[in-house]
Parts: C-alpha cells; structure tokens; sequence
C-alpha cells in the first residue's frame, strides 16, 4: 500500500500546492517540498529496514481495468528502491532551487513538477506494462509545460521538439506493448499486460525482434543513445535549473531503468544479437558526446552534451552483459543523476549570478565566489570520473564489464574518459579562472543554496568511497537480470 | 422507444413554446425532456426490444448510443443560453430542429431495417441542413448550408441506390433477414454493400468524402458544428458500425480492404492537412476528420468488442470536442476571430478555460490521463486483434501528427502572451458544462472499467 | 411481345433522354429532357403494374418538382457563358470515377439471375390496395415517422423561406 501512497502523496500535494498558491505562494513552496521530503522519508525507511533486499520487497497488486486484464500492479526491488531515493533526493533540491528562481505562476509549476516526479516514481514501480506506458506518458506533459513555460528564450520549440522526441518513440513502445500483449494471447490464452507473466512467454525469434525494437526506440530516445539524442542539448539547455535537473538526474534515467528492467529481461536472444550495435551505439555517443561537449559555449549545453557522452556508457553496460557491467549501469545511472544534475543546479545559480550562459563572457569568478567554485570543482572532478567520487566507480564497473564482451570497443570507450577530462577542465578554466571579461556582483553561495549543494557533495563522496551499499542494494536485482541472458529461460 | 416518442414529442412542443412566446421555458422543458428521455432509454436495458414488426431493435447498443447522444445533445444546450438569440428571433425553432436531429440520431443507432436507416440519417440531415445556414445574412454561413445540403442528397443517394441493390440480392429490408439470406457472394449484394459504404461515408466525413467538412463546419454556428462534431458523427459511426455488424459482418472479408484503404486515406488527409491550419475551428473540422479514421478502425474489427471500443472511442470524443468547441466560441466571441493567435495568454487571463481547453486537446490527442487516451488504445488494441498491425502503425504515426497540430493551442495559450487581452466572462452554463466536461475527462481517463465495460 | 418492345422503347428513351440532360449546353432544355425521362420511367411502372407509383411520380415529379425547376431556371436566366468552368483534372478525375461506378454496376447486374431475383414476384404488389397493406401494417413505423421528417423539412422551410424581422 505504501507504494501507491508514494505516488499519491505527490499528486495531491501537486494539486494542493496549486491550490494553495492561489493565496500563499511560500506556502505552495513548502508544501510541495513537504510532500517530496515525506516521500524521500519513506523510501528511506524502507532502505533501512531492508539495506539488502533480495526479490520484491514491496507489492500492490489491484484490478484496474479487468476487461483487458489490466492491473494496478506496483513492486519494489533493489533496484527501483534506489531509483526512488534518487528521485526523491533530486526532486526535493528541484524545489529548493526553484525557490527564488520561479515567480512566474509558482504553484503551476509546483504542480507540473510534482506530477513529473509522480510519473517518473510510477514508472521505477510499475509491473504492469499498459501502466507502465500510461506512467511514461504522465512524466511527459508537465515536463513540456516545465520546459515550455519557465524555460529560456528558445523554449517553445525546445519543449516541442522533446515532446515530439518522446512521445513519437513513446507511441511505438505502445504498439510494441499491445503485439506482446496479442502474441502472449496467443500461446498461452492468458490476457495479461503483468511484467511477469511477459516474462515467462516464449517468443519466436523474428517477434520477439520486432518487439524488442519497439522498447528499445522508447529508452533509446529517452537516454538518449547517439543518433537519437538530438532533443536533448535543446530541452536542457533552454530548461529551468529544476527542469534541466530533473531531465538530466531522472527523465533519462527512466530510459537506462527500461533497458535493464524490460529490453534485456523481455527480450534476451534479440537484444544479445543487438549487443554489438548497441555497445557501438554508446561508444558513439561517449565519443561524439564528448567532442561536441568540448564545442560548447554555453554552459548548459555543454553539460547536456556530457550527459549524452554519459548515457554512452549506460548503452555499453547494458549490451555488455555482464553482471559488473549492470552493476556499473546502476552506479552510473545514480552518480550521473547526482553530478551532472548538481553541474546544473550550479550552471542555474551561476546563470542567477551572472545573467548569462555563455563561459566565453565568464571568467576570474574564483576569486567572488570561491564556495561556489569550490562545489563546481567537486562536480567537474566527478563528471571526469576522478577515483573517490562516485563516478569514477561506475565507469570503472562498467569498462571492467564490458571487457569480456568487447574488447575494442571497451577501449574505446575508454579513450572517453580522456575527453572528459579535457571538457571538464575547460568547464573551470573559462568559467573560474582567466581574465574576468566584467565585473560581476561579489556573490558566493547563499545559505539555502549551501543547503542544496552539501548534500551533493557529500552524496557522490559517499558513492565513490563506500559504493558497497549501493551495489548490495542493487545486487540481487541486478542478478537476476544478468541471469536472462542468452535463452536460459 | 419511449425516448424516441419523447424526443419528437418534446420537439414538437418546443415549437408550441416558441408559438406562445414562452422563450424563457425553452431551456427548462427541452432539459427536462432530455433528462426523461434518458431515463426511459436506460429502462431498456437488457431487454432487447423489438418495435413495430423489427423495424426497430432497442438492444444494449442502442440503449447506450441512445443515451450517449441525449446526454451530449443536453450538453450543448447547456452551452446555447443566449447564444440562438443573438443569431436570430426563432430561438424555439432552432432548438426543436436540434430535437428533430437527436430524434433522427436515435433512430440511426437502433435501426433494425434499412428503411428506418434511411429515414434516421434523412432526419437527422434535413434539420443539419437548416441549422448550419441559421446564421441567414452571413455568406459563409449560407455557403455551409447549401454545401452540406448538396452533398448530402448525393449521398443519400448511393446510400438508397445501395439499398435498393441489397434489396434486390436479399429480398428484404431487415438486418437479421440480409444477414442470414447468404447472399454475399452475388455481386449485386456487393455493389450494394459498397455503394452503402460511400453513401454512409460521406455522412461521417471519411475521405475521400469528407471534403465538405471543413467549410460547412467554418460556416455553421460554433454550437452547431459542435452538434456536427459529437452527436451527428457519434449517431452517422454508430449506424455504419451497426449495419455492418448485424447485416454485413459475415461478408467482412470482402469490404475490409476497402475500409482498411478508407482508413488510411481519411487519417492522413485529416492529419496532414490539419497541420496547415491556422484557424482553430477548420483545424477541429480536419482533426473531426482524422478522428474518423481512427472509428474506422474499430469497424474493420467487426467483433464483439467492436462496438465497445467505438462507444468509448465516441464518448471520449465527445466530451472533448463540446470543450474544444465550446471554449472556441467563447474566444471567437471575445476576441473577434478564432485564429490561433487569439488564444495567445489565455492561460494568464483565464485559466480554468486555459485548463479545461489543455485537457480537452490532450484528450483528441490521447495523452494518458484522459479519456481520449483509452479510445484510441481500445481502438488499436482491437484493429490489433485483428491483426492490422501495418494498419496500426500507420494509424500511430498518424497520432504522432496529432500532437503536433492539437499542441499549437496549447502553446498558444500558455506559451505565447497578448498583452491587451482581457479575461472572458463566462455565463453559470458554460461553467457548469465545462466543469462536468473535465471531471468526465479525467474520470474516464482514470477509471476506463467505467465505460469499457458497458457494452 | 407488345410489352417487351414498348419496354425496350421506353427504355432507349429514359437512357437517351437521361444522357441529354447532362449534355444538353441549355440549362432549360436539360429540365424538359429531365421530365422526358421522368416521363419514360413512369411508363415503366406502369408496366411493372405499379399504378400507384406511377401516378405520384408523374404528378409530384414531372408535375409538380420539374414545373417549379422550369420557373427557378428561367427567372435566373442561366446560360452557357455564365457557367465557370472546372479545371480538367476535375473533369478527368469525374470521368474516371463515374466510369469506375458504371462498370461495378454493369458488372454487378450482369450476374443476376432475373427469374429467381430476391423479393416479391407478385405481379399486384404495386396496386393502391396491397401497397396499403404493407405501408400500414409492415413499414407502419417508418411511414409515421416520415411526418417526422416532413414536420422537419417544413420547419426548416418556413425558417430559411421566413423574412427575419
């Protein structure tokens, strides 16, 4: 039952901070972060009393629409568990940092937001695959609004083009949803959209190829894999500081969370043909992610394009096969949700500060704003996969898994590493050091703006220095997937 | 049965009203007739009636199509306050034709003869007629009248030449009786068959007989296009799936490729030229187009679950097109035109409208969470059962068209600002329809079990 | 054998005259060769031995409807200049889809077996009496609810035809 108070919690405080607004905008504020916290709260509790859970630890299983055997079928394992911390942990610094940024319609957006992170919650829980789709769709509305109405000045046509993006690969998922759907109809006689009942299907190959490419057009945009990742620089870059966040650090990591939860287990013998072009997929995007992010000038483009070169490493986990390469994806998926997201947060207090995105016109903010730096410094350091930050883990897991699947291309996508670097740094050469081009206000980090970086910070240390935690977590889950592979069903 | 006595009864004395001047009781008796004439068509529930040797069949689908038009027709007429009175001074008239219509569409969802077929679409289209070209003074509106008119009696014509060749392969009138006469391989029966298709074709807007639709739905009245879009489409669907269900079904194999082509021609020639638009009315009349194909669809998948999938597909469209049309007569009516550009910041001046029109759109385009989203799933989902899985992916591309064309608005509305625009009044009907219109919205979004499982 | 080539007259005559109407370049001739037709078909009920028909349809079409055409027609004084003329590929596109119709229909009618044709073989069906019968008690439904449709086309009438005060 928890698992739809996670889900209702954020609706209703969505609709009631709306409501609230219409008389007191600091307390819609506060309400909506309220809700996120209770949530993060939650979720929490259900960490600690089950630090290593093994199978399903939580599950909700209610008749929704019987005709079609549809079901409101909710369940929590390891994995959505820590999918769901990070949710709630990012979602509660989007409210913190929409605090002064957002005073056009503040409860609208609290409302969008909220229901974002209600849709993103429903699809890391979800076992019922119509439910699943609706969920997918639920995150995609309000997040146009969040991009269209309080984003930048090119923001209609961003919102636009991630709209279509989305929700053009999204429809194709559906049609992949209802085949399978026919197909299991049809060998067993059992009506069911159940995730496990999917599971136990034998398909025939040539189908089961069909189908598996419907999921898989859905998370590869969503990631997003080169050459799909398009939408993506223009939704970040024109974003609110909480849209950018919540796009980088959640949205895309529904697309990670679909391949291990539905492509790989789904789909075992097409997605290993696939392998190669998938882990080829992401080495391209590590590769071009990374040189079009050395190309940017403005700041959150730039960052954007990080997250595709990111994500590149999450495709070759994934069509790696290996356990320690899923391993190193769900590392991966939590630290780029924690460091790129804060990159943002500081690209938004940066843009507050500064009134500009673009780092050719930044430079010498060292010496104004050295916390503020300092924090950036973490982050860039992070994105680079510095050892003891979090990041550093998961690339490692993952080249360390992928290297018994593909030699050439693990090394690679090593090299990515080497153009982080060169991106990251440049990142704090123009922005922190060099010539001051003009003087900006004398500004370093304000107390709430300490209150959202801290945790950061001490969240990706946390990673990178005891990622044991993490992985036990995630273990078990991240086994059983690993255990689909290659016809052993 | 009853409803349909009701109705015709009550169009009748709304005319008396309007003779005597009552015009205030206009509203009042025509809602409390509706009301009556829904109950009396619920009582026909599960009782599978039979009228006047089988001219009329009163069966569960006719009962829910019977109630589904009432209550969208009541709908309308809570939009029509004061709004024929400033058209014209035969404000009784126009609501007893708008009776006479509904009369007609009942007909149409209960016929169990093709003689009773003919006389629903007749009366149904003859009050169209008139009622499009209301607006006497107004060129376009004249221009829509004799439009539809002219290309109305061509299709009645296919339409009785159709059944008159049906006739002459069966020998009979009645559903049941064509159905089990095992005609279906003479190509009398088959040309009957088509020339049925076109006739019904050209009532429901499937291309390529739909062009009428966009300049008859510009020129009417905004209320009357709306009676166009949700009643007259719901009852024309609700006949053509009718008599292919009960009289041709046994000959699908035969006429489904040409529906499946009718399909695919009517969803692109919606689509892609509704991108094109510019005023929100004509983009309406494209996407009421578009949506025919998606009806046509569910018709290729003669079934059981057939005439479920289009009840909710209908329902759904229903409701989102009296919002989408409603709040286009109220911005036409404040802002002069319904350019897109005139819904610009109406998310500021007015947002509830703003909100209502968001979800109405995101219904048409079925995003989840609203109604529209499961009348499209339902509709795919049994095309699929089919097995027209090329005709789905055709139909999904076409959805993703869709969202590009029905989103313009909502950028518009929210994105885009008008700094002289000032908030629109809205009248206690207009409030009270589009709040029932949303909360239905959301309700059937939510709870789907709700209307799926009434056929 | 008198029927039969009166029935072939009258039907070189309902052709011949019904391809005039749409040929003809004077608009008035197109309604007198109309009522010719109208004329030629009355004639062929009257061989079907569907008297009742055949007077309605020479008193309400050819009588009444036609006579009224005539009047619209030459008080409007239309005449071949006035007329726009459709861009070619209309009249193609007409050309090729009415020619498609023609041949479902001739080929559909060719395959009929005209002894043992679905319905009625009664030779009275259409006398006044018998057509009676079936309108009242079968199509009783129908025939009451065509006042409906009346009462409709009429309401319709005196509202378009009405001067707005």
């Amino acid at each position: 039952m928890i698992l739809v108070w996670l889900i209702l919690i954020l609706l209703l405080g969505g609709l009631l901070s709306w409501l609230a607004s219409r008389w007191n905008v600091l307390l819609a504020r506060w309400i909506a972060l309220g809700a996120v916290a209770v949530n993060f709260v939650l979720t929490a509790g259900i960490w600690f009393g089950n630090p290593v859970p093994v199978g399903w630890v939580a599950e909700l299983d209610l008749e929704w629409i019987p005709r079609f055997g549809i079901h409101f079928h909710l369940a929590l394992d390891g994995l959505s568990l820590l999918m769901l911390l990070l949710t709630f942990f990012l979602g509660m610094l989007g409210v913190l940092c929409s605090w002064k940024e957002i005073s056009y319609r503040p409860g609208f957006f609290h409302f969008n937001l909220l229901w974002v992170l209600a849709g993103i919650t429903g699809v890391f829980l979800t076992m019922d695959l119509f439910l699943f789709y609706f969920f997918w769709e639920v995150m995609l509305i309000p997040m146009y609004f969040l991009i269209g109405i309080w984003g930048h000045a090119n923001r209609i046509y961003a919102a636009f083009k991630f709209f279509i993006f989305t929700q053009a690969s999204g429809l194709f998922m559906l049609l992949a949803i209802l085949s399978l759907y026919y197909v299991q109809a049809q060998q067993t006689g059992v009506y069911s959209f159940d995730y496990f009942d999917f599971l136990e299907t034998p398909l025939p190959f040539k189908t089961a190829q069909w189908l598996m490419f419907g999921f898989l057009i859905a998370f590869i945009v969503k990631l997003p894999a080169f050459p799909f990742h398009n939408w993506l620089p223009d939704a970040h870059g024109e974003a609110p500081t909480a849209g950018s966040l919540v796009l980088a650090g959640l949205l895309l990591k529904t697309g990670a969370y679909g391949l291990l939860r539905f492509v790989v287990p789904l789909f075992p013998e097409p997605a290993m043909a696939f392998a190669p072009w998938g882990m080829l997929m992401g080495v391209i995007g590590i590769l071009y992610g990374g040189k079009l992010a050395f190309a940017q000038n403005d700041l959150k483009r730039l960052i954007a394009y990080t997250s595709v070169s990111h994500m590149g490493f999450v495709m070759l986990g994934v069509f790696a096969f290996t356990e320690l390469a899923y391993q190193g994806v769900v590392m991966q998926m939590i630290t780029h949700g924690i460091s790129t997201g804060a990159l943002f947060l500081l690209a938004g207090m940066l843009y507050e500060r500064t009134h500009t995105r673009d780092i050719t016109r930044m430079g010498g903010l060292w010496k104004s704003s050295p916390a503020l730096g300092a924090a950036m410094m973490v982050f860039v350091m992070a994105s680079l996969g510095l050892p003891g930050l979090g990041n550093f883990i998961a690339e490692f897991l993952t080249l360390n898994g992928s290297w018994p699947a593909n030699r050439l291309l693990t090394a690679l996508a090593a090299v990515g590493l080497v153009i982080a670097t060169v991106y990251s740094l440049r990142i704090m050469q123009k922005v922190f050091f060099g010539p001051m081009p003009q003087t900006w206000p004398a500004a370093d980090l304000k107390p709430r703006e300490y209150l959202i970086m801290i945790p950061l910070i001490a969240a990706i240390i946390w990673l990178g220095l005891f990622p044991q935690k993490t992985i036990e977590t995630s273990g078990h889950a991240v086994t059983e997937i690993s255990l689909k592979k290659g016809g052993s069903r | 049965m009853t409803s349909l006595i009701i109705v015709s009864v009550l169009a009748v004395a709304v005319l008396y009203l309007g003779l005597f001047k009552y015009k205030t009781a206009l509203l009042p008796v025509s809602v409390t007739g509706l009301l009556a004439a829904a109950a009396m068509a619920a009582m026909d529930w599960d009782l599978e009636k039979m009228y006047f040797s089988e001219m009329m069949l009163f069966d569960n689908y006719a009962v829910a199509f019977s109630i589904l038009l009432i209550l969208t027709t009541l709908l309308i007429f809570g939009l029509s306050r004061n709004y024929f009175e400033k058209i014209s001074n035969n404000v009784a008239e126009y609501y007893a034709l708008m009776l006479f219509a509904l009369a007609g569409g009942v007909v149409m969802v209960s016929f169990h003869n093709l003689a009773m077929l003919f006389i629903g679409i007749e009366i149904l289209s003859i009050s169209l007629y008139v009622l499009a070209g209301i607006r006497r003074k107004d060129p376009a509106s004249n221009e829509a009248s004799l439009k539809y008119f002219l290309m109305g009696a061509f299709a009645t014509g296919f339409l009785l030449f159709g059944t008159a060749l049906i006739y002459g392969a069966t020998g009979s009138f009645n559903l049941a009786a064509i159905a089990s006469s095992g005609a279906f391989e003479s190509a009398l029966f088959r040309a009957g068959v088509l020339l049925m298709m076109v006739g019904l074709s050209f009532k429901v807007s499937v291309a390529p007989f739909h062009t009428w639709t966009p300049d008859v739905y510009e020129g009417s009245p905004g209320l009357i296009a709306m009676f166009m879009a949700t009643v007259v489409k719901t009852a024309g669907f609700a006949a053509f799936l009718r008599l292919f269900l009960m009289a041709f079904a046994e000959a699908s194999a035969f006429w489904a490729i040409t529906v499946a082509i009718l399909c695919i021609l009517t969803l692109f020639a919606g689509n892609i030229t509704a991108v094109f638009q510019d005023r929100f009315k004509r983009l309406l009349a494209w996407s009421s187009v578009s949506h025919a194909g998606y009806l046509l669809l569910a018709i290729l998948a003669v079934g059981f679950s057939a005439s479920s999938a289009v009840l909710v597909y209908t329902i759904a469209y229903s409701l989102a097109s009296v919002a989408a049309f409603g709040i286009m007569i109220l911005v036409s009516r404040a802002r002069g035109n319904d350019h897109l550009d005139s819904f610009n910041g109406l998310a500021r001046t007015n947002p509830f409208l703003a909100f209502t029109l968001t979800l109405a759109v995101c219904s048409l385009a079925g995003i989840p969470l609203t109604a529209g989203f499961f009348g499209k799933f339902y509709v795919f989902k049994v095309a699929l059962a089919q097995g027209y899985t090329w005709l789905v992916v055709l139909a999904v591309i076409n959805a993703m068209i869709g969202i590009y064309y029905y989103f313009k608005v909502i950028i518009a509305m929210y994105m885009k600002e008008n700094a002289n625009a000032v908030a629109i009044q809205l009248n206690p009907g207009f409030r009270l329809v589009l709040s029932i219109v949303v909360f239905l919205i959301f309700l059937f979004g939510i709870f789907p079990g709700l209307i799926a499982n009434i056929l | 054998m008198l029927t039969q080539s009166l029935f072939y007259f009258l039907s070189f005559l309902a052709i011949f005259s019904a391809l005039a109407v749409i040929i003809a370049k004077n608009p008035v001739h197109s309604v007198l060769y109309l009522i010719l037709t109208f004329f030629a078909i009355t004639g062929h009920y009257i061989l079907l031995n569907a008297q009742f028909l055949a007077i309605v349809n020479m008193i309400v079409y050819a009588g009444a409807i036609m006579v009224l055409f005539l009047f619209v027609l030459m008080l409007l004084n239309l005449n071949a200049e006035t007329e726009p003329q459709k861009p070619a590929y209309i009249k193609i596109a007409g050309v090729v889809s009415g020619g498609l119709l023609l041949l479902v229909l001739v080929g559909a009618l060719k395959t009929v077996d005209v002894s043992g044709a679905g319905g009625t073989t009664a030779t009275d069906m259409g006398l006044v009496e018998n057509l009676g019968m079936v309108l009242f008690n079968e199509f009783l439904l129908p025939f009451e609810l065509a006042s409906v449709l009346l009462l409709t086309a009429m309401v319709g009438a005196v509202l378009i035809g009405r001067r707005e005060a």
